[in-house]
């Protein structure tokens, strides 16, 4: 955002970064929102202290309106739709005080519901009786489980860990040969296109950060995976963490980069505690620290935990919170590959995308290339929500029917109307197109969805549409980061024009005015919060008519007229 | 080169129209099509691209017919053969809907609204056609409390848009971060501080905010961006030497308000809070508005025929009974270059006397002389622009952001994106958190520490030979003096650590390009002159000169402090710098004015003092000066003023120095007259009257005109473009300036016939031919050797942002409410040993008298140095101050003073609040 405040951040560097300490004095206060942590903050980074405070502020975690909080109940879509939260919060309510519990979106317990955080810990499907003694006896199981399963002959994603010594051969052999023009090539070859969503290829973003001037670069990972119903990077970081470390090294020994910071949200606390560990166990292997096996490579990397603001997946937002700036979207150009981290260049790729690297050093790139279609090349992980029979991460090759997962899966346990992919901005597939899909961008885009990041939500029979598109407009309203006036306003207007709609009989909705709703939302706002979310919305406009009817003045498909 | 004009081609509406490298859509179509043919609620001229209200979208295509996508105009850069589309039925239609959601949580109060025909949101949602709001009410922020807290500022943030304007105008322009959005999304509000009031928060009311806001959400008192202006004048800031441009909004006869130009080269948009909001000293009741006679031991009012009748009468005997030697004049730098050209030409060629000084004598002397022996020209060799060029700053002895303050928020913004500054200061001053050196040394030893600098830098091998050997002189006089310094002498002697030196030494030797600037911390010295030479040496011996982004740039203190010098107020030098004891410059101003001349150099400031009171000087003529407040040892000053048989003051105010006339002129203010000042760079800039002067006062000029007429003298009525007509004959570097060229930015001498300026001098060579070398040894102050026993402390003196000089002007403003009183720093731990806590009243004393004034208690200075200011003559800080003065130029000795302090009483603890919070040096308490 502030290109003063970047430059001044700077000069406190990654390891004293401002955004960690903001963090653990609200983890000290319950609120970083208080005068002599702002003032002693602004002080010593030179930000004044509007700067410090409007960055504290901003975060469900460091906010003062979330002091006192004591057990954060998951308000994401997954559990939303598995229609668990209404009796975990009145059953909540016999321990805690109404003021003492609030809300939290999406712990990457959507293969369960029932989700929430007590003590800097995740729960999810407690039975009455186990809440009774987490609360008393401060005992309790956190254990997260789900099905994990591939359907490669060879698994990649999803293989065992070999352990480091055979899991980093490749990534030694790299360094060894020494030769980043033949690296640049295999990426090239291997046509990984990111996992975020967005599906940017690979080998141009690193080119680019690469090729970029000056002695600071950073490598940067997104692991702010906050989409509803996603818990793809929870389960590289937790059970697969070595994956997403070597990603980040390979791309540090390529661009030039001497440091890896991993942004992991605080939503995730065993993903912090095991990257920790597995950064841990590569020092101790000589892996990382200066001059790495002889090769001249310095490379260090770190955590930082996120204090719960979704727009934090956004890169440019992400590296702004990094900088103890107010987390906001920023213009690009200039991109993050040229003004990145503290306005240095910096590759910023998601978890997901970074644990595919090591298939691409191992089969090279034209081997990986043979995975998938030719334009969605590689392995894809997909989440599975609680309504699928056996819920858990799914590898497939790019182009596998989706029909062919949800069958790995089992099937539905219940009725299910629609499933959401991609998060709350990707599309709301009819259960009747759900045939007519490949897990790939293209089959996606073409069938007017969005892969995204290939979390699925269902949607149940049961669950009324219009309270789905409220939900949608309700959490891009809580997330918006409000710079922008499309999504700051019209997500607000939007949710306020669903909840009249639903809340007064006699008010209907004007299709037009709806319509340029979306429209406004959808070309103009700055980035894909704003700009994503009325695809869901006019998916299930269009699919859902019928069931929609009654809320409009005039066909609902009215309001999808451009 | 020749440009490929296809290459720079694109497209508006379908219309060709070439593009500038770096364009973004918007500043193209602006270019083309004029600002607000496509709208935009976030984006500022004067601001970064931001890219939040999305109203400026528009259509592009990388053909006519091809596909077409919106993109926000104001942060897409343009290619070459782009079309750009801004009035499709798509773009209006998404641009009305955006501004439709803005205006569901805007009041609809227009009609009331203090913008009213002045607001960028009424003009937007106008021209891109809202005729209503189709949203059903919702929630809104329409319940916001009004902040009038502020003497200046204000707010009400029902009517904000939270387009982050005004706090990227406080980033951005000003760089004080008082200014942030707090929370997010729909609940996102602008907060001061730490969640407060404009008053409470460490703002430092430079109105950036309020210029930048599109509604009336930030404002000022004067509520600036109404309309109720029937003319707006630009003319120049009449405080420090940046010489702001301004925009002076009047109706009738009364001054509104006052906004920066955004196409104002030295300003861009900015002022701080003396040139925007410290002008209702104009039309104060206190302002002089009749000649006054002295008679009979009081002030009686006269007609102004009376009052030059007397004047004519006195002087004409003075000078028959003693000869025009005994007649003096001080003119003003706050006044125009053609006020002070008449001024000394009435004194020379009407008195027959070079006894003219002028206020340079006490602040800038030492620069004018120094840079001329080092260089040739006592004038910057840079200009402000270069900052945004150079690698490495080096501030010397002056404190920007609170003296200088637009220039001092434009070396912040490089600084803090990591341009590496050397400080050299005794105290904390603002800046320096943000270097990367500060040299805090003890006052007075600035010659010991510069020393150590270029000694370093040779024994770093960091001289630039090529440079020295080619472009200079008399390098072996220097290399050997330095080369016999006892580094660790020095090293106790400045106090500063001598690897620190080292290492500012090698940073500003290795730099690419620096730049330095100083103030009166080098100059107020006894080798004041020697430390400006000094500097030049550094610069010099490193190759930092004639280039973009190096040099020696004083940072003038006031308005017109280097046109007073240039126009002659100088008693060694006439207008143009012609020394006047040359016979051929002699020869040449004498057929120039048409009369005899006097061959003999005139007394200085001090000098005029001494015989006044030793009876040789009998008269004396001030314009626009008050010696008796700012001069120091005040009852010394009082003294040569009693002694005076007649002493004329033109003023505005009654100042302390006015109680002393035999006549007093009512004269009129910067707002009131027109004429040119010239800045810290060269810069010679028109200054246009706003208003009429206040009745019964004249403009200076016309004064002296009418003066110079009673006497005889055949000189035409006054007019600016006249007597700048006079100046350009006689002064070689304005040969070019014409009142019609200078224009609205002005031009840069030296000026050549035909309007060529100069941005940059000493560029092939030096003025003087060769730049000259010279080695000094530091030589400790007479007044720390003969009372620093009994007055152990040393006492530096400097000002404050809110105050300027004794604070006639500014005292009278609201910026009187804002900082009330001077304080005197003391560090804590002389504080505990004293007993003295922030709020006593403290008695400070001198080898010359004492004051009292309150105490804060800062790590700002070192333990045995205080600080304070003279802004209020309830204090008369100048009763301590000394006789000491620089040995070349006789400018005072204000930076050192042996003093000694002591409690009186206690006080309430209350500290002045601004000095409490502002820019929050490390440390401060």
């Amino acid at each position: 955002m502030s290109k003063n405040l970047s430059h001044l951040s700077f000069r406190k560097g990654i390891e004293k970064n401002l955004f960690e300490r903001m963090v653990s004095a609200a983890e000290e206060a319950g609120t970083a929102e208080n005068p002599e942590f702002v003032r002693s903050l602004g002080e010593d980074s030179l930000f004044g202290d509007a700067i410090t405070l409007g960055a504290v502020s901003f975060y469900d975690f460091t906010k003062a309106e979330n002091e006192g909080k004591k057990v954060l109940i998951c308000n994401g879509s997954a559990c939303l739709c598995a229609g668990t939260q209404e009796k975990l919060h009145h059953d909540l309510e016999s321990h805690f005080k109404a003021e003492e519990i609030g809300h939290i979106c999406c712990l990457g317990r959507c293969h369960q519901g029932d989700a929430f955080q007590y003590e800097g810990k995740n729960y999810s499907g407690q039975e009455a009786g186990a809440l009774k003694d987490l609360f008393e006896s401060g005992q309790g199981d956190d254990s997260d489980n789900y099905v994990v399963a591939s359907s490669l002959t060879k698994p990649q994603l999803t293989a065992p860990f070999p352990g480091i010594d055979t899991y980093y051969e490749s990534f030694r052999a790299l360094l060894a040969k020494g030769d980043r023009e033949a690296l640049a090539v295999e990426l090239k070859d291997s046509g990984l296109r990111g996992r975020g969503g967005a599906g940017f290829p690979l080998h141009f973003k690193w080119a680019g950060a690469k090729s970029s001037p000056g002695p600071v670069k950073y490598i940067v990972c997104n692991a702010d995976e906050g989409d509803p119903g996603a818990y793809i990077d929870k389960y590289l970081m937790e059970l697969q963490p070595h994956s997403v470390l070597l990603g980040m090294m390979v791309a540090g020994w390529y661009a030039g980069a001497e440091t890896g910071v991993l942004y992991i949200r605080a939503e995730y606390p065993d993903s912090v505690r095991i990257i920790d560990e597995a950064i841990a166990d590569l020092q101790a292997a000589g892996l990382l620290g200066k001059n790495i096996l002889g090769s001249g490579f310095n490379f260090a990397l770190k955590t930082i935990k996120g204090a719960g603001a979704y727009i934090c997946g956004e890169e440019t937002a992400l590296l702004a919170s990094i900088e103890g700036q107010r987390p906001e979207v920023r213009t690009r150009p200039p991109f993050p590959t040229v003004e990145g981290l503290f306005r240095r260049p910096t590759i910023v790729n998601n978890v997901e995308t970074f644990s595919n690297l090591h298939a691409i050093l191992t089969l090279g790139g034209k081997g990986y290339a043979a995975i998938g279609t030719p334009q969605s090349t590689g392995p894809k992980l997909i989440s599975l929500d609680s309504h699928f029979a056996k819920p858990g991460i799914y590898e497939v090759a790019m182009g596998t029917p989706l029909l062919d997962v949800i069958n790995m899966a089992g099937g539905f346990k219940t009725e299910i109307k629609a499933i959401q992919i991609g998060g709350p901005l990707g599309g709301i597939v009819p259960i009747s197109h759900v045939d007519k899909l490949t897990v790939d961008f293209e089959s996606f885009k073409n069938a007017g969805f969005l892969l995204g990041h290939a979390g699925v939500v269902s949607i149940p029979e049961t669950m009324p549409m219009i309270h789905y598109i409220q939900h949608l407009f309700q959490f891009t309203s809580d997330e918006s980061c409000g710079k922008c006036f499309p999504c700051r306003l019209g997500s607000t207007r939007g949710k306020e024009l669903i909840a009249k709609a639903r809340e007064d009989e006699t008010y209907k909705i004007d299709p037009e005015l709806l319509n340029d709703l979306l429209d406004t939302m959808e070309i103009t706002s700055l980035c894909a919060l704003g700009g994503g979310v009325p695809l869901p919305i006019k998916n299930a406009l269009q699919h859902f008519e019928s069931e929609l009817a009654p809320f409009f003045a005039g066909k609902p498909q009215a309001a999808l007229k451009h | 080169m020749v440009q490929d004009l296809t290459s720079l081609t694109a497209y508006i509406d379908g219309e060709p129209y070439l593009f500038d490298e770096g364009d973004t859509l918007l500043n193209f179509v602006d270019r083309h099509r004029g600002r607000g043919h496509v709208p935009t609620l976030c984006d500022a001229p004067q601001l970064e691209p931001y890219g939040a209200c999305r109203v400026c979208s528009v259509e592009v295509a990388l053909q006519a017919d091809g596909p077409r996508r919106v993109v926000a105009s104001c942060h897409t850069p343009l290619t070459a053969g782009m079309h750009v589309f801004t009035e499709s039925k798509k773009v209006r239609n998404l641009r009305k809907n955006i501004v439709e959601l803005v205006l569901t949580d805007h009041p609809l109060d227009c009609l009331t609204c203090e913008v009213n025909g002045n607001c960028e949101l009424q003009t937007v949602a106008a021209k891109v056609g809202i005729r209503g709001v189709r949203y059903p009410e919702g929630a809104n922020h329409l319940d916001r409390k009004k902040d009038l807290s502020h003497p200046y500022m204000t707010s009400d943030l029902s009517k904000c848009i939270n387009c982050s304007r005004c706090v990227r105008a406080c980033d951005e322009v000003q760089g004080q971060f008082v200014l942030s959005m707090h929370g997010r999304g729909f609940n996102a509000r602008i907060i001061k501080g730490l969640d407060t009031t404009f008053e409470d928060s460490p703002c430092v009311s430079c109105g950036a905010c309020s210029q930048a806001c599109p509604t009336s959400a930030i404002s000022d008192r004067f509520q600036s961006k109404s309309i109720e202006a029937t003319k707006k004048t630009r003319t120049i800031c009449t405080y420090c030497g940046v010489g702001c441009n301004l925009d002076v909004a009047t109706k009738g006869n009364e001054v509104l308000s006052i906004q920066a130009p955004i196409n104002a080269e030295v300003n861009h948009a900015h002022t701080c809070l003396k040139g925007r909001y410290a002008f209702r000293f104009y039309n104060h009741p206190d302002r002089l508005t009749k000649p006054m006679i002295r008679t009979n031991g009081h002030f009686e009012e006269a007609t102004w025929e009376e009052a030059y009748d007397h004047i004519f009468e006195n002087l004409t005997r003075i000078k028959k009974e003693n000869g025009g030697q005994a007649i003096a004049g001080i003119s003003s730098a706050r006044c125009t270059n053609e006020e002070n050209y008449l001024m000394q030409k009435f004194i020379r060629a009407v008195m027959g006397t070079n006894s003219i000084d002028c206020c340079a004598r006490v602040c800038h002397s030492p620069t004018a002389w120094g840079m001329q022996k080092s260089f040739g020209t006592g004038a910057a060799t840079n200009s402000f622009e270069d900052i945004e060029h150079t690698r490495c700053i080096m501030v010397i002895g002056a404190n920007p952001t609170e003296g200088h303050p637009v220039t001092g928020a434009r070396l912040k913004q490089q600084i803090m994106k990591g341009t590496p500054l050397i400080v050299i200061d005794p105290r904390k001053i603002e800046i320096v958190p943000y270097a990367k050196h500060h040299l805090q040394l003890r006052p007075g030893t600035n010659v010991a520490l510069l020393n150590m600098m270029a000694r370093y830098i040779l024994d770093e091998g960091l001289v630039k030979r090529d440079f020295v050997e080619k472009r200079c002189e008399d390098w072996d006089i220097f290399e050997a003096g330095l080369r016999a310094l006892d580094l660790d002498e020095l090293e106790k002697i400045t106090g500063v650590d001598k690897e620190k030196v080292r290492a500012a030494a090698i940073e500003y030797a290795s730099s690419e390009a620096a730049m330095s600037f100083h103030g009166l911390g080098v100059t107020e010295h006894q080798q004041g002159a020697k430390t400006v030479m000094l500097i030049a040496n550094l610069a010099m011996m490193t190759g930092n000169i004639g280039r973009p982004g190096v040099g020696v740039n004083p940072l003038r203190g006031q308005n017109n402090v280097q046109g007073a010098a240039d126009m002659g107020c100088q008693p060694h030098q006439g207008a143009g710098y012609f020394e006047v004891d040359d016979a051929e410059v002699h020869r040449r101003y004498e057929e120039f004015y048409g009369v005899k001349l006097s061959e003999e150099p005139g007394w200085k400031i001090p000098q005029m003092f001494e015989a006044a009171i030793d009876g040789r000087l009998k008269a004396l003529w001030l314009m626009g000066e008050d010696v008796v407040q700012t001069d120091p040892d005040s009852e010394h000053v009082k003294h040569a003023m009693n002694s005076l048989e007649f002493l004329v003051v033109q003023e505005i105010f009654m100042t302390e120095t006015a109680k002393f006339a035999n006549v007093i002129l009512p004269a009129s203010s910067f707002l009131e007259k027109s004429g040119t000042f010239t800045n810290a760079e060269r810069r010679v800039q028109r200054v246009n009257a706003s208003v009429k002067p206040l009745e019964g006062t004249k403009p200076d000029g016309q004064i002296m005109c009418e003066i110079l007429q009673r006497f005889g003298y055949p000189q035409d009525d006054y007019t600016p473009d006249g007597v700048l007509a006079e100046i350009a004959q006689i002064v070689p570097f304005f040969a070019g300036a014409t009142w019609e060229n200078l224009g609205e930015n002005g031009k840069q001498w030296p000026i050549a016939k035909g309007g060529v300026d100069t941005q940059i001098m000493h560029q092939e060579k030096f003025a003087r031919g060769l730049g000259k070398f010279h080695f000094f040894p530091w030589q400790e102050s007479t007044e720390l050797e003969t009372n620093g026993k009994e007055f152990p402390f040393i006492l530096t003196t400097g000002r404050i942002l809110e105050h300027y000089n004794c604070g006639t002007m500014t005292r009278r403003t609201g910026n009187g409410e804002i900082v009330t009183r001077d304080e005197l720093a003391i560090n804590p731990a002389d504080a505990a040993k004293k007993g003295i806590h922030t709020g006593d009243y403290v008695k400070l004393a001198s080898a010359r008298g004492e004051v009292t004034l309150p105490a804060r208690v800062t790590e700002e200075v070192k333990p045995g140095i205080l600080y304070t200011t003279f802004h209020f003559p309830e204090n008369m800080v100048n009763n301590v101050t000394g006789p000491g003065c620089d040995a070349d130029t006789l400018c005072p000795e204000y930076k050192v003073i042996a003093a000694d302090v002591e409690k009186v009483e206690s006080g309430d603890g209350r500290q002045e609040s601004r000095t409490k919070s502002h820019g929050a040096p490390a440390g401060a308490v």
